[in-house]
């Protein structure tokens, strides 16, 4: 009796942990859809994937293009359900996250692979230039007429193959406070401000104008660390090497001086909270950097109700031409929903009347010219948090002058790097910028590999 | 006549204690080998495309001790924060432990409501250290209450960038430490204490020792044992400290890599790149360091 008690013990221990195990690594990945007929129905998959960083597109998608939001994460169209995984865009996670799943993706279910994915101009070359992504020519995109050229080949790989679109262009400009400008110019009107800061010395005056008056001309030394970046002439990485380039260091140089003279607020991070309170109305810093997306995405603070002064800003170019991010759908090799990944690409650049609501109701600088156009030129259209301003009619100008250059696709965690390592020096944590510079070298040693370091 | 069978229930045993090492198998030591044999490769990611593994032999170990650009040695300095950050919250976490300890098992003072302590000192253990970075990281940022605070009473003219100075964030990790941790170490000690026999302590007082002498003639001597193992899982914690500064200070270490812990710098070369040939050599190399340090340690404490 003892025995058999014993053996029944032991039995029920590792069944109890075979158990365990078990339930483990299948409550691992998503469930799949329990009302999933038991004969395919139709050739294509019932489930699209969708992986984003954030819920900008996330959200356009499920007013513009699904029949039902079901949840946060779920959205219907027909009868598929449409799917989304986030992972935060912050020191890679995003793409950790999206190359394993990527990588997997032969493996994985037909529910469970990835169809759609986004990616940002910082490491979007990394996708199109492997077997990951596909030739969405293949699937059915084919019109790339009212398209900005520069988003057609940031999505091309090596030989000029399209595997992606993007649903916005990304001009960029100087999004100012008028009632700070209004105070040190004495007028808010965009074009003379243009000219008070037209180039990097006017620029500077600005600075010390503003600080006479008791302003910070820009929120944090971070927030124009983008004009500099996307204005190098060399790319980050020149034959398996690091390369600073010239642009860089004018950014250090300018950073350095501001700070010094006290032109700004912080030194921290651009999404920081200590950035962002300069949003407020309570906030003193004249310049904050940005396109379309920023001020209708990342400017929530500024369009707070209570704390936040939505009509209290402007728009011009500033004192470079710059564009920044941009947001690609590219199709994932592999995927069981191609016409719809297709749908989806055509309906964010050629369906007019979703260009159009992504122009007017949701602040967008869309990718699709004649709209954008039709209102750069619409003397009724203005942008409420603009004060009126007509954003459609600075963007499409600056839009013109883009090109994809000099990027690589380590180009996210060089830029975060960078400017993370070299805030130190301005915050006086490290004695010279050399140890600053020899920090971020570390950095990219660990981080990248296959970059060589001198 | 046959011979009698004798009735082995050894067997027994080892069926009751398999299943912890088939675990122990699976998931600790197959994966402690890979590591080794990981470090001797190239192996890593470059985009999408994985390079490696190339064997090549003991270049991954030679990387770790190049000399950066500054002219040191990166993981030494790693080794010595990790050290130095563990050391600042371990000195408090083992005084405030081991007095409370004391109080608490002391049958003089005889503290009412002991459970109640016991439980609320417990308590920051229960919190995940991550979320416990995270609340100070909000708690002390430059806009958060901290400042609001220190500017608002005039305590300091403008807000302090606790978490971009090297003082204030090494303070901070081991504050957190320290308050994660002392409740468990006093628990310990406590149990300890509590297993050495009344009737000593009762003798000693009797023949009038103070509290000084009973401390460090019958308490400590006889808590030894535990003492040590309290102390080396607390060191080898320590060595492998990750959460708290990683979260504190966003993955970089700020500032100037002075809160870069060894685990860190494993966790840099897992990052994009899935370096497992590095960040194997850096586990070995972790290894190493522990069993050395733990057994310098258990020497030094436990010579007669």
């Amino acid at each position: 009796m003892k025995k058999l008690l014993s053996v029944l013990l032991a039995v029920l221990m590792v069944l109890g942990m075979a158990a365990c195990s078990g339930s483990g690594s299948s409550a691992a990945p998503a469930p799949a859809s329990s009302d999933t007929p038991a004969e395919p129905t139709a050739a294509e998959g019932k489930v699209l994937n969708v992986w984003t960083w954030n819920t900008e597109f996330w959200d356009f998608l499920g007013k513009y293009y699904a029949d039902e939001v079901v949840d946060e994460y779920t959205l219907k169209k027909g009868d598929v359900t449409i799917k989304r995984t986030t992972y935060p865009s912050d020191g890679g996670a995003y793409q950790d996250a999206l190359d394993a799943a990527l990588l997997n993706q032969a493996n994985a279910k037909d529910d469970e692979k990835v169809d759609l994915f986004l990616a940002e101009a910082d490491y979007i070359l990394k996708y199109t230039n492997s077997d990951a992504t596909m030739d969405v020519k293949s699937i059915g995109v084919t019109d790339f007429s009212n398209t900005y050229a520069y988003t057609v080949s940031a999505a091309s790989d090596a030989n000029g193959v399209v595997k992606g679109v993007s649903f916005q262009c990304c001009p960029a400009a100087v999004i100012y406070r008028r009632s700070i400008a209004k105070d040190i110019l004495g007028t808010d009107d965009p074009a003379a401000v243009q000219e008070a800061m037209k180039d990097w010395d006017a620029f500077d005056k600005l600075a010390a104008d503003a600080k006479a008056k008791g302003y910070y001309m820009i929120p944090t030394t971070n927030a124009t660390y983008r004009v500099y970046s996307n204005n190098a002439t060399s790319p980050w990485v020149v034959d398996g090497k690091l390369n600073i380039d010239a642009n860089i260091e004018r950014w250090m140089d300018q950073s350095e001086e501001y700070v010094k003279n006290g032109y700004t607020a912080y030194t921290s991070n651009i999404w920081g909270d200590e950035a962002t309170s300069e949003m407020f109305a309570s906030g003193k810093s004249l310049c904050f950097f940005g396109p379309a997306w920023y001020f209708n995405f990342s400017m929530t603070n500024a369009q707070d109700p209570e704390k936040g002064c939505p009509g209290d800003w402007a728009i011009c170019q500033g004192p470079q031409a710059w564009f920044w991010g941009g947001t690609w759908m590219l199709a994932a090799t592999g995927t069981d929903n191609p016409t719809m990944v297709a749908d989806i690409m055509n309906t964010f650049i050629n369906n007019e009347e979703v260009c159009d609501a992504l122009v007017a109701k949701e602040a967008q600088f869309s990718n699709n010219q004649k709209v954008n156009n039709k209102y750069a030129t619409d003397p009724n259209f203005g942008s409420e948090f603009l004060g009126g301003q007509n954003p459609n009619e600075v963007f499409a100008e600056l839009a013109k002058n883009i090109k994809f250059e000099n990027v690589t696709q380590y180009d996210q965690l060089c830029n975060e790097g960078l400017q993370t390592y070299f805030t130190e020096f301005l915050d006086g944590q490290v004695a010279t910028r050399d140890d600053a510079i020899n920090n971020f070298k570390d950095y990219i040693r660990t981080t990248y590999p296959s970059v060589t370091v001198e | 006549m046959p011979k009698k069978k004798s009735i082995s229930y050894a067997k027994w045993g080892y069926i009751f204690i398999a299943p912890f090492f088939l675990v122990y198998i699976i998931f600790t030591l197959y994966p402690q080998i890979l590591t080794v044999y990981n470090s001797f490769f190239e192996y890593y990611r470059d985009g999408l495309t994985i390079v490696g593994p190339n064997f090549v032999g003991l270049k991954n170990y030679q990387t770790l001790f190049q000399a950066n650009n500054a002219g040191y040695v990166p993981i030494i300095k790693f080794l010595g924060n990790t050290l130095w950050l563990w050391i600042i919250g371990a000195v408090p976490q083992f005084t405030v432990a081991m007095l409370l300890a004391l109080f608490f098992t002391s049958t003089r003072l005889n503290i009412k409501g002991q459970q109640f302590f016991k439980t609320v000192i417990y308590m920051p253990n229960l919190i995940m250290a991550s979320a416990f970075s995270m609340l100070f990281f909000a708690l002390f940022s430059q806009v958060g209450p901290i400042n609001q605070l220190l500017v608002a009473n005039g305590w300091a003219s403008q807000p302090i960038n606790f978490l971009g100075m090297r003082v204030t964030v090494q303070t901070l990790i081991g504050i957190m430490n320290f308050l994660m941790w002392f409740g468990n170490t006093t628990i310990l000690l406590m149990a300890g204490i509590q297993s050495i026999d009344e009737a000593l302590f009762e003798s000693a007082r009797l023949d009038g020792s103070t509290s000084t002498q009973v401390f460090f003639h019958i308490t400590m001597p006889l808590l030894m044992p535990i003492f040590i193992y309290v102390f080396i899982t607390s060191m080898i914690g320590g060595i492998q400290m990750f959460d708290v500064p990683q979260v504190l200070t966003n993955g970089y270490g700020i500032p100037d890599n002075t809160s870069t812990t060894l685990i860190m710098y494993l966790n840099n070369f897992l990052g994009i790149s899935k370096n497992y040939g590095m960040a194997g050599a850096v586990s070995v190399l972790l290894f190493v360091i522990t069993a050395v340090l733990s057994s310098i340690v258990f020497k030094t404490i436990n010579k007669k």
